[in-house]
């Protein structure tokens, strides 16, 4: 006799911007891994157990390529995460040189060096912030304008090399490739993605600059097996992750401090002791993705009892395995005081994210800042009144209403 | 505590370098940790902790007390 129960489909709905899905847990307590259908309808399990979560993030016999590309489980309309890309032979030494090419400018000296401008740049912000309040005085601003979608963007232009006058540009096309239901207007914005890049990159080519562009164009330069797509690809995909994901966490970060007065005041009082651990757990809590990260089993695996069959399709939410109890005490709380906080939102392994220190560069810069210079900043709505966004690849919200 | 550093394994996500910066550092070039001295800076032992339970590689281990 077969199950009648249906299958769970991504994404879940959530109760507000801080909440995370109920579903997640209610998965949890029967298997750290499930069976689910994508958001595009196609199998996959899903992972949401931090151990196992972990475990698969750190495992070779899981990458981003498929054996057989054609037969795999598509995850979204999307043109990110949507569904396998690389090669499949060439995957693992495809991804060691990019990480390779990249590492350098991602590396904690060079945030080091970038920290001054970020804080400039924050401060910029900031100015612009106390200008739209005085020019409507008594009526909320919305903090993702001014500050969290500005900032990353800004910050991004700068390490890759994008003028920022493009960001409307850009701003629009990284949202038409993070549609999950966009149907077919997703990969015609990529394509557009790419074509912008090219362009940036014989620009680069003419005249290279100190930024990751020109880096890459120098890497190209000898290695023809690098081919001009895969330099596309790969820009769209840094100034795409740059900015979206660190915007998101801002706008998230703002509405954790601001949702509990009593928080707000405890970080205000004490902004650059507080900020590490405040932001670890910002980090933690902010559930950003409907659908997890994806991987693909490249031969049969068993994790945790599941038989795991090449080929098939496995999305790993962070969201989840960071809100796992077995790991954290009290997972929904926002505790900054959690020690030690080995949370999983950069993922872990040899695809950890590139740009976790600029991230956490950006957020240990931000926090301090913000409530220093606006200690009695306040939601201008109730949390049940900010939309969640769930039709995109890194979530988040359209709107912060502050006021102060 | 006595620390040691797999530079092998390491994939130069220099998390460690910005948990406890007095302990770590990153080769400029390619991005793999260096190990500034074997024991933690003064300070840094809870965030040397944290560095090892973090690292995305597990190429960081610590021994002794």
């Amino acid at each position: 006799m077969t199950t009648t129960e249906e299958t769970p489909r991504l994404p879940f709905a959530r109760a507000n911007a801080l909440a995370i899905a109920p579903d997640y847990e209610a998965l949890r307590r029967q298997a750290p891994i499930s069976r689910v259908l994508s958001p595009a309808g196609d199998p996959a399990w899903l992972v949401t157990s931090y151990e196992e979560a972990k475990e698969i993030f750190r495992d070779k016999r899981f990458g981003r390529s498929h054996p057989a590309p054609e037969q795999a489980s598509r995850i979204s309309h999307a043109a990110v995460q949507d569904g396998p890309s690389g090669d499949f032979d060439t995957e693992e030494q495809e991804h060691k040189r990019m990480r390779r090419m990249l590492a350098p400018a991602f590396s904690a000296p060079r945030m080091r060096a970038l920290g001054d401008r970020i804080a400039e740049l924050t401060d910029r912000c900031l100015d612009d912030l106390q200008a739209a309040h005085d020019a409507h005085p008594g009526e909320p601003v919305d903090l993702t304008d001014f500050l969290a979608f500005p900032l990353p963007v800004l910050v991004i232009c700068e390490l890759l090399g994008v003028p920022y006058a493009d960001r409307e540009k850009f701003r629009g096309l990284s949202e038409r490739i993070a549609r999950m239901d966009g149907g077919e207007d997703a990969q015609a914005a990529m394509t557009e993605f790419k074509a912008y890049m090219t362009e940036l990159a014989d620009e680069k080519r003419a005249d290279p600059q100190p930024d990751v562009i020109s880096d890459m164009v120098a890497v190209q330069a000898d290695d023809p097996t690098f081919t001009d797509d895969d330099l596309a690809r790969m820009g769209a995909g840094l100034l795409f992750a740059g900015h979206e994901t660190t915007s998101t966490r801002i706008a998230m970060g703002t509405l954790f401090l601001l949702s509990d007065t009593a928080r707000r005041d405890r970080f205000a009082a004490d902004p650059h002791g507080e900020v590490n651990r405040t932001v670890e757990e910002i980090l933690r809590l902010t559930a950003t993705s409907g659908t997890g990260l994806l991987r693909y089993a490249h031969e049969d695996v068993e994790v945790a009892g599941t038989r795991i069959m090449r080929g098939d399709a496995v999305l790993i939410s962070s969201d989840a395995a960071n809100r796992d109890a077995t790991v954290f005490t009290d997972p929904d709380e926002f505790d900054p005081a959690r020690t030690p906080n080995v949370h999983l939102a950069f993922g872990t392994g040899a695809h950890v994210c590139i740009g976790a220190n600029l991230a956490r560069t950006e957020l240990r810069t931000v926090f301090p800042k913000l409530f220093g210079r606006f200690p009695g900043l306040r939601l201008a709505a109730g949390i049940d009144e900010i939309p969640v966004r769930v039709n995109r690849v890194a979530g988040g919200v359209d709107a912060v209403p502050v006021t102060w | 505590m006595k620390i040691t550093a797999d530079t092998g394994s390491c994939v130069a996500s220099g998390q460690c370098v910005l948990l406890a910066p007095g302990t770590f550092d990153q080769d400029e070039d390619a991005g793999t940790v260096v190990l500034l001295a074997d024991e933690p800076a003064d300070g840094e032992e809870d965030a040397v902790r944290q560095a090892e339970l973090t690292c995305p590689a597990a190429a960081i281990r610590l021994s002794g007390a």
